[in-house]
Protein backbone atom coordinates (compact mmCIF):
# COMPACT_ATOMS: atom_id res chain seq x y z
CA UNK A 1 0.00 0.00 0.00
CA UNK A 2 1.34 3.31 -0.85
CA UNK A 3 1.93 5.73 1.98
CA UNK A 4 0.78 9.24 1.63
CA UNK A 5 2.92 12.19 2.88
CA UNK A 6 2.58 12.04 6.70
CA UNK A 7 -0.76 14.56 7.71
CA UNK A 8 -1.67 14.40 3.91
CA UNK A 9 -4.93 12.46 5.08
CA UNK A 10 -6.01 14.44 7.78
CA UNK A 11 -7.05 17.63 8.61
CA UNK A 12 -5.12 20.33 10.32
CA UNK A 13 -5.49 21.22 14.06
CA UNK A 14 -6.96 24.46 12.84
CA UNK A 15 -9.42 22.53 10.81
CA UNK A 16 -10.48 20.40 13.23
CA UNK A 17 -10.61 23.36 15.65
CA UNK A 18 -13.70 25.26 12.93
CA UNK A 19 -15.21 21.97 12.61
CA UNK A 20 -15.86 22.15 16.10
CA UNK A 21 -16.57 25.54 16.18
CA UNK A 22 -19.39 24.95 13.73
CA UNK A 23 -20.54 22.10 14.82
CA UNK A 24 -20.85 24.02 18.35
CA UNK A 25 -22.84 26.86 17.11
CA UNK A 26 -24.97 24.57 14.90
CA UNK A 27 -26.02 22.94 18.00
CA UNK A 28 -27.24 26.04 19.75
CA UNK A 29 -28.97 27.67 16.21
CA UNK A 30 -30.50 24.49 15.57
CA UNK A 31 -31.75 24.96 19.47
CA UNK A 32 -33.22 27.75 18.14
CA UNK A 33 -31.38 30.75 19.67
CA UNK A 34 -30.96 33.55 17.08
CA UNK A 35 -27.65 34.82 18.16
CA UNK A 36 -26.05 31.65 16.78
CA UNK A 37 -27.81 31.31 13.41
CA UNK A 38 -26.54 35.28 13.09
CA UNK A 39 -23.29 34.07 14.38
CA UNK A 40 -23.10 30.43 12.41
CA UNK A 41 -23.66 32.71 9.17
CA UNK A 42 -20.75 34.75 9.92
CA UNK A 43 -18.71 31.63 10.51
CA UNK A 44 -20.46 29.75 7.13
CA UNK A 45 -19.09 33.14 5.27
CA UNK A 46 -15.75 34.02 7.03
CA UNK A 47 -14.69 30.22 8.21
CA UNK A 48 -16.12 27.45 6.07
CA UNK A 49 -14.65 28.06 2.67
CA UNK A 50 -11.20 26.91 3.83
CA UNK A 51 -12.39 24.15 5.92
CA UNK A 52 -14.51 22.99 2.28
CA UNK A 53 -11.18 24.07 0.47
CA UNK A 54 -9.25 21.47 3.02
CA UNK A 55 -11.61 18.93 2.72
CA UNK A 56 -12.01 18.78 -0.44
CA UNK A 57 -8.34 18.16 -1.03
CA UNK A 58 -8.36 15.28 1.39
CA UNK A 59 -11.24 13.41 0.19
CA UNK A 60 -8.88 14.38 -3.18
CA UNK A 61 -6.04 13.03 -1.97
CA UNK A 62 -7.91 9.61 -0.25
CA UNK A 63 -9.66 8.63 -3.60
CA UNK A 64 -6.31 8.81 -5.82
CA UNK A 65 -4.23 6.69 -3.13
CA UNK A 66 -7.07 4.60 -2.43
CA UNK A 67 -7.29 4.15 -6.44
CA UNK A 68 -3.62 3.57 -6.51
CA UNK A 69 -3.95 0.87 -3.92
CA UNK A 70 -6.81 -1.13 -5.68
CA UNK A 71 -4.49 -1.03 -9.00
CA UNK A 72 -1.81 -2.75 -7.18
CA UNK A 73 1.33 -1.49 -9.34
CA UNK A 74 -0.46 -1.70 -12.56
CA UNK A 75 0.37 1.85 -14.55
CA UNK A 76 -2.48 1.15 -17.10
CA UNK A 77 -5.26 -0.06 -14.35
CA UNK A 78 -3.97 3.06 -11.95
CA UNK A 79 -4.93 5.76 -15.31
CA UNK A 80 -8.12 3.56 -15.86
CA UNK A 81 -9.20 4.16 -12.43
CA UNK A 82 -7.93 8.44 -11.87
CA UNK A 83 -10.51 8.90 -15.46
CA UNK A 84 -12.90 6.95 -13.74
CA UNK A 85 -13.08 9.17 -10.81
CA UNK A 86 -12.43 12.13 -12.96
CA UNK A 87 -15.61 10.96 -14.80
CA UNK A 88 -17.75 10.43 -11.43
CA UNK A 89 -16.50 13.51 -10.01
CA UNK A 90 -17.40 15.48 -13.02
CA UNK A 91 -20.92 13.78 -13.46
CA UNK A 92 -21.84 14.05 -9.96
CA UNK A 93 -21.14 17.37 -9.45
CA UNK A 94 -22.66 19.06 -12.25
CA UNK A 95 -21.79 22.48 -13.74
CA UNK A 96 -21.25 25.10 -11.45
CA UNK A 97 -21.36 23.44 -8.51
CA UNK A 98 -20.80 25.03 -5.08
CA UNK A 99 -17.77 24.45 -2.94
CA UNK A 100 -20.17 22.31 -0.68
CA UNK A 101 -21.41 20.40 -3.80
CA UNK A 102 -18.10 19.66 -4.36
CA UNK A 103 -16.71 18.77 -1.23
CA UNK A 104 -19.70 16.12 -0.96
CA UNK A 105 -19.31 14.94 -4.33
CA UNK A 106 -15.77 14.41 -3.43
CA UNK A 107 -16.75 12.63 -0.53
CA UNK A 108 -19.28 10.23 -2.80
CA UNK A 109 -16.55 9.88 -5.22
CA UNK A 110 -13.69 8.63 -2.41
CA UNK A 111 -16.27 6.63 -0.58
CA UNK A 112 -17.36 4.58 -4.01
CA UNK A 113 -13.76 3.72 -4.62
CA UNK A 114 -13.45 2.17 -0.63
CA UNK A 115 -16.52 0.30 -1.26
CA UNK A 116 -15.09 -1.45 -5.06
CA UNK A 117 -11.71 -1.82 -3.46
CA UNK A 118 -13.22 -3.16 -0.17
CA UNK A 119 -15.87 -5.52 -2.08
CA UNK A 120 -12.75 -7.00 -4.22
CA UNK A 121 -10.85 -7.57 -0.97
CA UNK A 122 -13.29 -9.37 0.71
CA UNK A 123 -14.76 -11.13 -2.21
CA UNK A 124 -11.08 -12.60 -2.78
CA UNK A 125 -10.99 -14.06 0.75
CA UNK A 126 -14.09 -16.44 0.28
CA UNK A 127 -12.12 -18.68 -2.49
CA UNK A 128 -11.08 -21.88 -0.61
CA UNK A 129 -7.02 -21.03 -1.61
CA UNK A 130 -5.54 -17.74 -1.76
CA UNK A 131 -3.67 -17.18 -4.70
CA UNK A 132 -0.41 -17.27 -2.40
CA UNK A 133 -1.28 -20.50 -1.63
CA UNK A 134 -2.24 -19.94 1.90
CA UNK A 135 -5.64 -21.59 2.93
CA UNK A 136 -8.87 -20.02 3.18
CA UNK A 137 -9.23 -16.70 6.40
CA UNK A 138 -10.45 -17.64 9.41
CA UNK A 139 -14.50 -16.64 10.37
CA UNK A 140 -13.99 -14.22 12.49
CA UNK A 141 -11.03 -12.16 10.47
CA UNK A 142 -14.36 -12.79 7.69
CA UNK A 143 -16.46 -11.24 9.90
CA UNK A 144 -14.47 -8.46 10.65
CA UNK A 145 -13.68 -7.29 7.07
CA UNK A 146 -17.41 -7.62 6.39
CA UNK A 147 -18.11 -4.72 9.09
CA UNK A 148 -15.05 -2.55 7.75
CA UNK A 149 -16.97 -3.27 4.15
CA UNK A 150 -20.62 -2.67 5.78
CA UNK A 151 -19.22 0.36 7.48
CA UNK A 152 -17.96 2.11 4.39
CA UNK A 153 -20.88 0.96 1.64
CA UNK A 154 -23.24 2.73 5.21
CA UNK A 155 -21.35 5.93 4.38
CA UNK A 156 -20.88 5.95 0.94
CA UNK A 157 -24.77 5.60 0.70
CA UNK A 158 -25.23 8.44 3.29
CA UNK A 159 -23.10 10.56 1.20
CA UNK A 160 -25.05 10.75 -2.01
CA UNK A 161 -28.39 11.07 0.69
CA UNK A 162 -26.30 14.05 2.02
CA UNK A 163 -25.82 15.74 -1.50
CA UNK A 164 -29.12 14.91 -2.91
CA UNK A 165 -30.37 16.27 0.45
CA UNK A 166 -28.32 19.48 0.17
CA UNK A 167 -29.15 20.30 -3.49
CA UNK A 168 -33.03 19.90 -2.73
CA UNK A 169 -33.29 22.36 0.25
CA UNK A 170 -30.69 24.69 -1.15
CA UNK A 171 -32.60 24.69 -4.17
CA UNK A 172 -35.56 26.42 -1.95
CA UNK A 173 -33.23 28.41 0.55
CA UNK A 174 -32.10 32.53 0.49
CA UNK A 175 -28.17 31.59 -0.54
CA UNK A 176 -25.81 32.03 1.75
CA UNK A 177 -22.52 33.11 0.60
CA UNK A 178 -19.29 30.80 0.64
CA UNK A 179 -16.34 31.42 -1.64
CA UNK A 180 -14.03 28.77 -1.76
CA UNK A 181 -10.99 28.26 -3.47
CA UNK A 182 -10.74 24.44 -3.62
CA UNK A 183 -7.09 22.98 -5.15
CA UNK A 184 -7.53 20.78 -7.76
CA UNK A 185 -4.24 18.43 -6.98
CA UNK A 186 -2.49 17.73 -10.43
CA UNK A 187 -1.40 14.32 -10.32
CA UNK A 188 2.54 15.00 -10.36
CA UNK A 189 1.84 16.06 -6.83
CA UNK A 190 0.91 13.35 -5.32
CA UNK B 1 -0.95 -28.88 25.44
CA UNK B 2 1.32 -30.01 28.10
CA UNK B 3 3.19 -32.72 28.98
CA UNK B 4 3.40 -34.24 32.78
CA UNK B 5 5.88 -36.44 34.36
CA UNK B 6 4.31 -38.82 36.47
CA UNK B 7 6.12 -41.82 38.42
CA UNK B 8 9.76 -41.39 36.49
CA UNK B 9 7.07 -40.81 33.00
CA UNK B 10 6.14 -38.42 30.44
CA UNK B 11 2.70 -38.46 29.43
CA UNK B 12 0.99 -36.24 27.27
CA UNK B 13 -2.43 -33.83 27.41
CA UNK B 14 -4.31 -31.71 25.30
CA UNK B 15 -6.81 -29.26 26.31
CA UNK B 16 -9.55 -28.56 25.04
CA UNK B 17 -12.90 -26.13 25.13
CA UNK B 18 -16.14 -27.91 25.22
CA UNK B 19 -18.99 -25.87 25.77
CA UNK B 20 -17.05 -23.19 27.85
CA UNK B 21 -15.21 -25.13 29.63
CA UNK B 22 -11.10 -26.45 29.41
CA UNK B 23 -10.84 -30.10 29.11
CA UNK B 24 -7.85 -32.05 29.65
CA UNK B 25 -7.68 -34.77 27.62
CA UNK B 26 -4.83 -37.61 27.51
CA UNK B 27 -2.96 -38.12 24.07
CA UNK B 28 -0.98 -40.72 25.04
CA UNK B 29 3.18 -41.41 25.96
CA UNK B 30 6.63 -42.12 24.26
CA UNK B 31 7.26 -41.70 20.37
CA UNK B 32 4.03 -41.39 19.28
CA UNK B 33 2.80 -39.22 21.59
CA UNK B 34 5.85 -36.53 20.70
CA UNK B 35 5.02 -37.13 17.18
CA UNK B 36 1.73 -35.36 18.02
CA UNK B 37 3.26 -32.85 20.19
CA UNK B 38 4.89 -31.93 17.43
CA UNK B 39 2.05 -31.94 15.24
CA UNK B 40 0.41 -29.75 17.50
CA UNK B 41 3.18 -27.37 17.91
CA UNK B 42 3.00 -26.90 13.80
CA UNK B 43 -0.53 -26.34 13.89
CA UNK B 44 -0.53 -23.69 16.68
CA UNK B 45 2.26 -21.36 15.52
CA UNK B 46 0.51 -21.46 11.77
CA UNK B 47 -2.83 -20.42 13.60
CA UNK B 48 -1.19 -17.83 15.37
CA UNK B 49 1.16 -16.59 11.89
CA UNK B 50 -2.50 -16.34 10.17
CA UNK B 51 -3.98 -14.54 13.45
CA UNK B 52 -0.83 -11.98 13.40
CA UNK B 53 -1.23 -11.52 9.12
CA UNK B 54 -4.84 -10.76 9.54
CA UNK B 55 -4.65 -8.87 12.31
CA UNK B 56 -2.15 -7.13 10.06
CA UNK B 57 -4.24 -7.01 7.23
CA UNK B 58 -7.24 -5.60 9.53
CA UNK B 59 -5.14 -2.60 10.38
CA UNK B 60 -4.51 -2.03 6.91
CA UNK B 61 -8.04 -1.99 6.22
CA UNK B 62 -8.87 0.27 8.84
CA UNK B 63 -5.79 2.71 7.94
CA UNK B 64 -7.75 2.65 4.47
CA UNK B 65 -10.83 3.64 5.72
CA UNK B 66 -9.41 6.43 8.46
CA UNK B 67 -9.47 9.20 6.23
CA UNK B 68 -12.93 9.14 4.55
CA UNK B 69 -13.95 8.73 8.33
CA UNK B 70 -12.46 12.24 9.09
CA UNK B 71 -13.86 12.84 5.39
CA UNK B 72 -17.39 11.99 6.46
CA UNK B 73 -17.18 13.71 9.31
CA UNK B 74 -16.19 17.00 8.23
CA UNK B 75 -18.24 17.23 5.03
CA UNK B 76 -21.28 16.01 7.85
CA UNK B 77 -20.72 19.12 9.71
CA UNK B 78 -20.04 21.75 6.77
CA UNK B 79 -23.32 20.75 5.52
CA UNK B 80 -25.44 20.72 8.18
CA UNK B 81 -23.70 24.30 9.19
CA UNK B 82 -24.86 25.50 5.69
CA UNK B 83 -28.01 24.31 6.13
CA UNK B 84 -28.72 25.80 9.37
CA UNK B 85 -27.70 28.99 8.17
CA UNK B 86 -29.65 28.65 5.43
CA UNK B 87 -32.74 29.04 8.19
CA UNK B 88 -33.34 25.18 8.43
CA UNK B 89 -33.60 22.68 11.05
CA UNK B 90 -34.22 19.02 11.39
CA UNK B 91 -37.65 17.72 13.80
CA UNK B 92 -37.43 14.31 13.78
CA UNK B 93 -34.80 13.45 11.61
CA UNK B 94 -36.02 15.40 8.90
CA UNK B 95 -35.24 19.25 7.90
CA UNK B 96 -37.57 21.62 7.30
CA UNK B 97 -37.59 25.07 7.19
CA UNK B 98 -37.11 26.97 10.44
CA UNK B 99 -39.49 29.69 11.16
CA UNK B 100 -38.69 33.38 11.63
Amino acid sequence: MPEPEPGALEPSEETRKRLDELRAVSDKAEAGDREARRELRRLVRSSSPEVIGRASDIGRRAGRMLAKTAAGGDPLTEETLYAKLDAMRAEIAGENPTPLEVLLTERIVSLWMLTALLEVLVSAQYRKTLSDGTKRSSPSYLLQQSRILEGATRRYLAAIRELARVRKLQAGAPPVQVNAQVNILSRDSL
Amino acid sequence: MAWERRGGNLYYYRCEREGGRVRKRYVGTGEAAELIAHADAALRLAREQRAAREGAELERLEALCAPLEELSEAAGVLARAQLVASGYRRRKGEWRRARA
